[in-house]
């Protein structure tokens, strides 16, 4: 081959390679297209719906009003009369999320902690069978919960037929649980009851919870645990200034994950939280599929349930971008 | 004087024998390094010691407390571990003054009690310095200061040097040393370096297989080797194996005279130090036709590789000092004095 020879070669090569950028082009913009018409626009026009007006007794319409924000926060007869009653339900999903979060990591933690110090082939185990309860729908665990602690058939039957109904009321701790809800004058009762609602929004989340912490405690350096109990530390100092100091990033990550997961929780709700205390989650599927069909409200509140998410995200980056610094 | 003593202790993890039961006496203001290659169980015992791991078997006993089953957080044994353990959340000086906090001191003494003791291992300024800003010395002065917080009636350091670089382990075995003699605390150090060992120790447990092979200071480990193994781990040596004669060990054509008693047709296993050894250039006893088959000058040492009937032996000697010059192919005889070669029974083949 010549020098001149070499240089046709070199003269082809961008002429090669342009088909080659186009079709990688190509591919990107196919692929940014998909994003913006399956992510993005659904998302706009929540946005933009929820600037949308309802027509009493028809459907809505499309409108910029902000009567849906104003309704949210101080109701529609504002400023005659101010109302809370949405910005209650977003209270109680805030409540039942933190709630349920915390409840789950604090199960969680101790449980990792204890699998991170089995064997090895143990731990595996113990991880694929707590993945794959991870396939299991809301639904279902929540169907299952519903007849564990159903009056007729689960666990209030359970007490009754065992005498632990009796026994609590002889030792004179079923007026207590009367008073907070769990109990009716004949039996123990678990749903619907902010217990149960609880117990089953924690128990959805646990999987997520270990599989979140398990990472940072297996790389959690034993002799950390080790060097201060030769310091004089007894099991619980090393675990409230060594251990949880050490993953402080990781469970409040796993915490505000869980939280945020659980501030759309739909189902649990629905079927044991009393009717007093449902959330904002429940409120807009009513609003945009079930009886309301108010889809511009459903929107709005949907808008605000994403930003007090966001904000709560916001302050949690905060707070580890600050701890990172130290 | 003796102040921690160890009653047959063993460890069995399994089916496997950490440690073989143990007698061990360790004098209250020494230093003493357990010394053996990975996995003798040098780190299994030290942890026992420090109440991280329960003995399977035997006594531990400080003065005349028996502290078999005290736990770890009640002895109070200073320990410095191998990855250092420092604790990333807090500053240099939290970690010093941990022990004391926890310990209830009040935090303003414990901070200044801490201070003080960053300047006993020459850290003065570093309090407020998270663990990740300092080097692996600094880091390594934090835990001994901080182990040291406590006033540690025994001191264990487990590989205190591994992390270090090649010069500054040998400045730090050094202040170490300097710094347990001034305080004067009952030490043990677990090392796998022999030269480490050697550096600090009053006294050496040579360990092999979960097992004691030799406890004694540091020269009469390298020049009486209780045994094989001793004489191969602590520094270099020349190895024959031959069968014991009267007054003699046979290997192949040769005998050597040698100074022990054995059954005659004893397998046994002959040891010299290479510094040992010397060329010479008259017949006579123990003197051995060779040839010099390589010559390496270490600077401060010269070494000869020298090829013999009896197998192959390095004579070392320090540069400038030997009688005659050699170079490889040379022709010469070495000479094995009967006072430095060591006889140990060896199991028959």
């Amino acid at each position: 081959m010549t020098v001149a020879d070499d240089l046709n070669v070199a003269a082809d090569i961008p002429a090669k390679a342009a088909p080659g950028l186009t079709r990688k082009g190509a591919l990107y913009g196919v692929l940014t297209a998909l994003m913006v018409v399956f992510c993005v626009v659904p998302f706009i026009l929540v946005i933009v719906i929820s600037f949308g007006r309802k027509i009493e007794g028809a459907a809505w319409v499309w409108d910029f009003t902000f009567e849906n924000y104003q309704r949210f926060f101080v109701g529609t007869l504002w400023p005659d009369e101010v109302t809370f009653l949405y910005l209650q339900q977003l209270g109680y999903s805030f409540y039942f999320a933190i709630i349920a979060s915390l409840l789950a990591v604090l199960t969680a933690l101790p449980f990792t902690l204890l699998l991170t110090r089995l064997k090895r082939s143990t731990q595996a185990i113990w991880l694929v069978f707590i993945l794959s309860s991870l396939s299991m729908s809301e639904v279902f665990i929540v169907m299952g919960w519903d007849i564990l602690l159903s009056n007729n058939s689960g666990l209030p039957k359970l007490f009754q037929v065992t005498g632990m109904t009796q026994w609590l009321k002889d030792v004179g701790w079923f007026q207590t649980l009367r008073d907070i809800g769990l109990a009716n004058p004949r039996n123990v009762k678990f749903k619907p009851s902010e217990f149960a609602t609880i117990l089953t929004m924690s128990y959805l989340v646990w999987p997520y919870a270990v599989i979140l912490l398990y990472p940072a405690l297996s790389r959690l350096d034993p002799s950390l645990s080790e060097a201060a109990r030769t310091m004089g530390a007894s099991r619980w100092t090393v675990i409230r200034t060594v251990t949880l100091p050490s993953i402080r990033l990781p469970l409040m990550g796993t915490t505000l994950l869980l939280f945020v997961f659980l501030l759309g929780s739909y189902v649990t709700i629905s079927v044991f939280a009393t009717p007093d205390k449902q959330t904002t989650a429940v409120a807009i599927y009513s609003n945009i599929r079930g009886s309301n069909l108010n889809a511009p409200f459903g929107s709005a509140q949907a808008v605000i349930l994403l930003i007090s998410a966001s904000i709560c995200l916001y302050f949690g980056h905060l707070l580890n971008s600050k701890a990172e610094a130290r | 004087m003796t102040d921690l003593i160890l009653s047959g202790v063993s460890k069995t993890f399994g089916n496997t024998r950490a440690v073989e039961p143990t007698d061990l006496a360790f004098a209250k203001g020494q230093l003493t390094a357990l010394l053996g290659p990975s996995g003798c169980g040098k780190t299994t015992l030290l942890r026992m010691i420090a109440g991280l791991e329960n003995p399977t078997r035997g006594q531990i006993k400080l003065g005349d407390d028996d502290i078999t089953d005290l736990p770890a957080h009640k002895r109070k044994f200073g320990m410095v571990f191998q990855s250092f353990a420092l604790f990333p959340h807090y500053t240099v000086r939290e970690n010093v003054a941990y022990s004391l906090t926890i310990g209830g001191m009040a935090k303003p003494t414990a901070l200044e009690k801490a201070e003080s003791l960053l300047a006993t291992v020459q850290l003065n300024g570093f309090g407020d310095r998270r663990v990740g800003e300092l080097s692996g010395g600094q880091r390594q002065r934090v835990a001994i200061a901080r182990a040291l917080a406590q006033e540690p009636q025994v001191f264990l350091l487990d590989e205190p040097m591994s992390a270090l670089d090649a010069k500054l382990r040998e400045d730090m075995q050094v202040e170490l040393r300097l710094l347990q003699q001034r305080l004067g605390i009952t030490t043990i150090v677990v090392t796998h370096d022999q030269r480490e060992a050697m550096t600090m120790a009053d006294t050496i447990v040579v360990m092999s297989n979960g097992r004691v092979e030799q406890v004694a200071p540091p020269q009469e480990i390298y020049h009486k080797p209780a045994n094989a193994f001793v004489a191969d781990f602590i520094g270099k040596a020349n190895f024959f194996d031959g069968l014991y004669q009267s007054g003699g060990v046979m290997i192949g054509s040769q005998t050597l005279d040698v100074p022990a008693n054995f059954a005659p047709e004893s397998p046994v296993r002959l040891a010299i130090r290479p510094e040992s050894a010397c060329l010479a250039t008259e017949p006579g006893q123990n003197r051995i036709a060779a040839v010099v088959g390589f010559v390496r000058d270490l600077g401060p040492v010269r070494e000869y590789h020298l090829t013999t009937d009896i197998g192959p032996i390095i004579v070392e000697y320090a540069a400038g000092s030997e009688e005659q010059k050699l170079t490889a192919g040379d022709k010469t005889l070495v000479h094995l004095p009967v006072d430095a070669l060591r006889v140990y029974p060896r199991a028959a083949a």
